[in-house]
């Protein structure tokens, strides 16, 4: 199932040197690039069927055709390197083993929406990696692939790696701007959309590693290379990390719209230990959660997933066993998305602390049935009612496991905290 | 005339100004959308989440009024169920870990979040948790303290110190149910409005120590008023109380929005001016330095006015137009020298490229009006010439400056017509008490020459009489501010088409190459 794209060079020893990539391939799009009209470049990322891989799937090459035409002002991107959403660990992977596919990438990017400074937004607490990371830009620098003249043309680009400073909501696009523009990093409300006002107040284009990353494929072998991967509406491919309660946890790459339980179950080798499924988190922390019959049905594509009425998000997929406290588990979600909430607006800032109290409640054997419905309400208050959607990816996947895992909940509203027991293992 | 448009307020056709955000606009046709956090000084933030409205058909269908430009044909819902529970809701949530300590909460009475509770909430509590506890009673310097429990975290004040004031001493520091204002480690509030941010503050989060538990709101009687702290002019409330038994006291003065003047804002020192109304007033009459009934102290400067033969008259550049008029012409009835010398309310160099002059005097710009001359070396000739002084309430020592004139001031007879007790009257034989600003009404021209008028806010038991009446008693023609007028008209062409029963609240400016008209 698994194909080897976006992660061709990932299993080469040194790949993130910039000689071992490119002996395996790095940067010899950028004849190809330098010979077409930018216009041609955004064309064949549309054609290519690339959506977005930080999570909302927007389609990319869509995005960059919002840019305003002549406005005077330069044209900056920012490449999303926080991720920072629980579960999460694909972008990681290009920037340690192969981030010359990500400078790459930043240079046919910026060369279609005719950018000269681009900065890499990069979580704080990737510390090893940041420094990878910088010296292939370094290393891209001395070998003339970024600088005043990019592989000698006369096209000037200027990397520049912004680290956070621990802030999951600096994923956000419009905090991630906050942050680079040295202020407190809180989202912005919108509109304005950045590729009209973004950073500095100029045009600004987000995207995220991978979507970056997963240029030069398209761009050497052509948009229909890319669609022969994945299904109609879901084009190519996804870097999948999976993990909880498998007996085979990683990072995989596999074409758009593979089953699920397929995947769980050949890719990563079943639920482990032999234990019954009891949920799967499609696709990090704020994605709501599926169960098992949702699971036999559900294949790793936006449709599908739509109908399923979740999403498979950064791809960060959680497989859960049937040890699994639910209600300790929605305790954990809150208290991380609570914790991340950059205080800003109303409803988020009050209403996480609040729900997640509430919960506390029920674990503490003090709550009540309607202490449930009032968390459940909440999410209805809180959700959409917030200047960006931090809150929702907090409300959503809460509710979802309020509504199907009703029954744990009322258990702990009814019979009080049960007798600890090790829920967990290994 | 502003661009207009039409769109519909719950299926109601109103017409607005165009471009205008949501809430100002429709606020002029008289329908209020709830708000915290903006602000029209301030701008819109996106933070408070209170005005949220829906717009039918729109993309998306719910978007807050405070950054929703006003647009033809746009249809805004307000009076839904779906958005008053949305009301409710952010109402709930925004209370939640608030203290409702509004009985020994200064701001209770005129505060937004009480007021939007029962407009828009009046839900019980559903709080069975621990409430968020935070930091209290906190010295941010400037006189302002604030109560982090209380604040909503609307920014409004954080807003003030990097947009207005472009201090930035404030910012809101933490995440979460954690943010809070507060100030950097040892660098409280350092400037000049600062408590600007109490007035601003829809709740009382913010509170001036000056006024901390002074008063209940409730009880002060609300009056417009113009601050005379310096020639600016800014448009002010009067907040003043008389207690059972006690007298009429000025509790605090606050900003009035006067977009031509002062917009939303006023000085602190102007703010705390209305101590200066409260203390040290003259209120007693003297004559030798023994207290008399005023007509006793009147026949005393009769006496004196009518025997002196070179009488000299000061006039104060705090004093309105109507009065300068009537001390002209007693002036002219007993063939005084007229003087309106008074360098020393001009601090040279205090004032900055906002709201605060350099010159201290209310109604300077009046005095050149009526062609009073104000020359030191005229005044201290006509002094060294002069038998008798009568000095209405011109401050000589409001700063240094007139220490030369001593001498002469010595050598002089006096009567002070006053409202304060200072060196500058006491030494007269004759001090006859007057009413001070807040205790009457008039006109007076600040410096951008925008005529304004002003009312009487404050009856204290003393009463002391206008400066008018003085006149008059002292046989003067002149008897209250409306007998000053046909001869203000007459004699001032920039006031010749002034009517001042029509001049509009915000004031007029006078324009010195045609005549200004007002109303007729
Ligand atoms: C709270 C929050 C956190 C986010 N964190 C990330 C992140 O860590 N990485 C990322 O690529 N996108 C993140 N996003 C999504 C970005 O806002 C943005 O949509 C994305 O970077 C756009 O890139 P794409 O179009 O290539 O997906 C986050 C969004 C929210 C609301
Ligand atoms: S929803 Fe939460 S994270 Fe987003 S702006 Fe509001 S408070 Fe900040
Ligand atoms: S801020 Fe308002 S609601 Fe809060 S305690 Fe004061 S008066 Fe009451
Ligand atoms: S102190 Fe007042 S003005 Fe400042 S953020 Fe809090 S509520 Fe708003
Ligand atoms: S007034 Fe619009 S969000 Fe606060």
């Amino acid at each position: 199932m698994e194909v080897k794209i976006l992660s061709a060079r990932f299993d080469i020893e040194n790949a993130n040197r910039i000689d071992v990539a490119r002996q395996h391939g790095a940067y010899q799009t950028l004849d190809t690039l330098f010979a077409m009209e930018q216009a041609d470049v955004i064309e064949t990322v549309k054609a290519s069927g690339l959506r977005g891989r930080g999570g909302a799937g927007f389609p990319t090459g869509v995005k960059w055709g919002f840019l305003p035409k002549d406005t005077g002002k330069p044209v900056y991107l920012a490449v999303n390197a926080d991720e920072s959403e629980p579960a999460t660990f694909k972008d990681r992977y290009i920037l340690v083993r192969d981030p010359h596919a990500l400078i790459e990438g930043i240079i046919i990017c910026s060369y279609a929406i005719g950018c000269h400074d681009s900065y890499i937004y990069i979580r704080g607490e990737y510390t090893s990696q940041v420094k990878i990371l910088q010296q292939a830009i370094d290393e891209a620098y001395a070998e003339g692939y970024l600088g005043d003249r990019v592989a000698g043309r006369n096209f000037r680009l200027d990397v520049t790696v912004h680290r956070g400073a621990g802030a999951y909501v600096c994923g956000e696009e419009t905090a991630l701007l906050e942050s680079i523009e040295g202020k407190k990093g809180q989202p912005r409300s919108k509109p304005p959309f950045p590729a009209v006002v973004g950073l500095f107040g100029c045009p600004t284009i987000i995207n995220n590693v991978q979507s970056i990353a997963s240029l030069p494929f398209i761009i050497t072998n052509g948009a229909d290379a890319y669609k022969a991967y994945g299904t109609e509406k879901s084009c190519g491919t996804h870097l999948f990390g999976i993990s909880g309660h498998v007996e085979k946890p990683g990072m995989y790459e596999l074409p758009l719209g593979l089953p699920l339980a397929e995947v769980i179950e050949t890719v990563a080798g079943g639920v482990w230990k032999g234990r019954r499924l009891k949920g799967v988190i499609p696709g990090g922390s704020s994605t709501p959660v599926l169960t098992p019959d949702e699971v036999a049905t559900v294949t790793l594509d936006y449709e599908s997933m739509a109908a399923h009425k979740t999403m498979f998000g950064s791809g960060g997929i959680v497989v859960l066993d049937e040890t699994v406290d639910m209600v300790k588990l929605v305790e954990n979600l809150i208290a991380f998305y609570h914790h991340e909430s950059c205080g800003q607006c109303t409803p988020c800032r009050e209403g996480l602390g609040w729900m997640l109290k509430i919960v506390r409640r029920l674990l503490a054997g003090e709550g009540t049935v309607a202490d449930i419905k009032l968390l459940r309400e909440l999410c209805d208050n809180i959700e959409m009612k917030t200047v960006c959607v931090l809150s929702a990816a907090c409300t959503m996947p809460v509710r979802s496991y309020l509504d199907k895992f009703r029954d744990e909940f009322e258990a702990y509203a009814i019979d009080g905290a049960p007798e600890q027991t090790e829920l967990r293992e290994g | 005339m502003a661009e207009m448009v039409k769109l519909f307020v719950n299926g109601q056709e109103v017409e607005v100004e165009a471009g205008k955000n949501l809430i100002d606009a429709l606020q002029v046709v008289g329908i209020e959308i709830p708000h915290f956090c903006y602000h029209p000084a301030l701008g819109a933030d996106g933070n408070c989440r209170m005005c949220l409205v829906g717009i039918e058909d729109g993309r998306p269908p719910l978007v807050p009024a405070c950054k929703t430009p006003a647009q033809p044909g746009m249809k805004v819902l307000l009076e839904d169920e779906k958005i008053k529970k949305i009301q409710r809701d952010i109402m709930e949530l925004e209370l939640i870990n608030h203290p409702v300590d509004c009985p020994v909460c200064d701001q209770a009475g005129e505060c937004t979040l009480q007021d939007y509770y029962m407009s828009y909430s009046q839900q019980d509590s559903r709080m069975n948790v621990e409430q968020v506890h935070k930091d209290k009673r906190l010295d941010f310097g400037c006189g302002v303290v604030h109560d982090q429990e209380r604040c909503v975290l609307c920014a409004r004040c954080v807003r003030f110190t990097r947009q207005i004031t472009k201090t930035g001493e404030l910012g809101i520091v933490n995440r979460s149910d954690q943010a809070r204002v507060t100030i950097f480690p040892g660098r409280p509030l350092a400037n000049r409005y600062a408590l600007n941010i109490v007035d601003i503050c829809p709740v009382g989060a913010m509170t001036s120590k000056d006024f901390r538990f002074r008063q209940r709101v409730w009880f002060l009687q609300k009056d417009p008023g113009i601050c005379h702290g310096c020639s600016t002019g800014c448009n002010i409330y009067i907040d003043h109380h008389r207690e059972k038994y006690g007298d009429d006291v000025i509790y605090r003065f606050r900003a009035r929005t006067n977009l031509q003047v002062n917009g939303y804002f006023i000085c602190d020192a102007g703010r705390l001016s209305y101590k200066t109304e409260n203390e040290n007033r003259q209120d007693r009459t003297l004559v030798d330095g023994v207290e008399v009934p005023l007509e006793r102290g009147i026949e005393a400067a009769l006496d004196k006015l009518n025997r002196a033969r070179k009488p000299l008259m000061l006039v104060s550049p705090d004093s309105t137009l109507e009065q300068l008029w009537a001390i002209k012409r007693i002036a002219t009835l007993y063939g005084a020298v007229l003087s309106g010398y008074s360098d020393a309310y001009v601090l040279a160099g205090d004032g900055d490229d906002y709201l605060i002059s350099d010159d201290k005097a209310a109604n300077r710009a009046g005095l050149q009006l009526l062609d009073i001359d104000s020359g030191k070396e005229s005044f201290a000739a006509a002094l060294a010439d002069a038998d008798l002084l009568v000095n209405f309430n011109n401050d000589l020592f409001f700063s240094p400056g007139n220490e030369d004139l001593q001498e002469a001031l010595e050598a002089t007879d006096q009567v002070s017509v006053c409202s304060h007790d200072r060196p500058a009257f006491s030494r007269a034989t004759v001090i006859l008490p007057c009413a001070s600003y807040s205790e009457y009404g008039g006109s007076i021209v600040n410096r951008n020459n925008v005529l304004q008028r002003f009312a009487r806010a404050v009856c204290r038991d003393a009463d002391p009489c206008d400066i008018i009446e003085i006149t008059r008693l002292l046989g003067g023609a002149i008897s209250d501010n409306a007998r000053a007028w046909p001869g203000l008209r007459q004699s001032v062409p920039a006031l010749s088409r002034i009517w001042p029963e029509r001049i509009p609240v915000e004031g007029v400016t006078l324009n010195s190459s045609e005549e200004t008209h007002v109303g007729a």
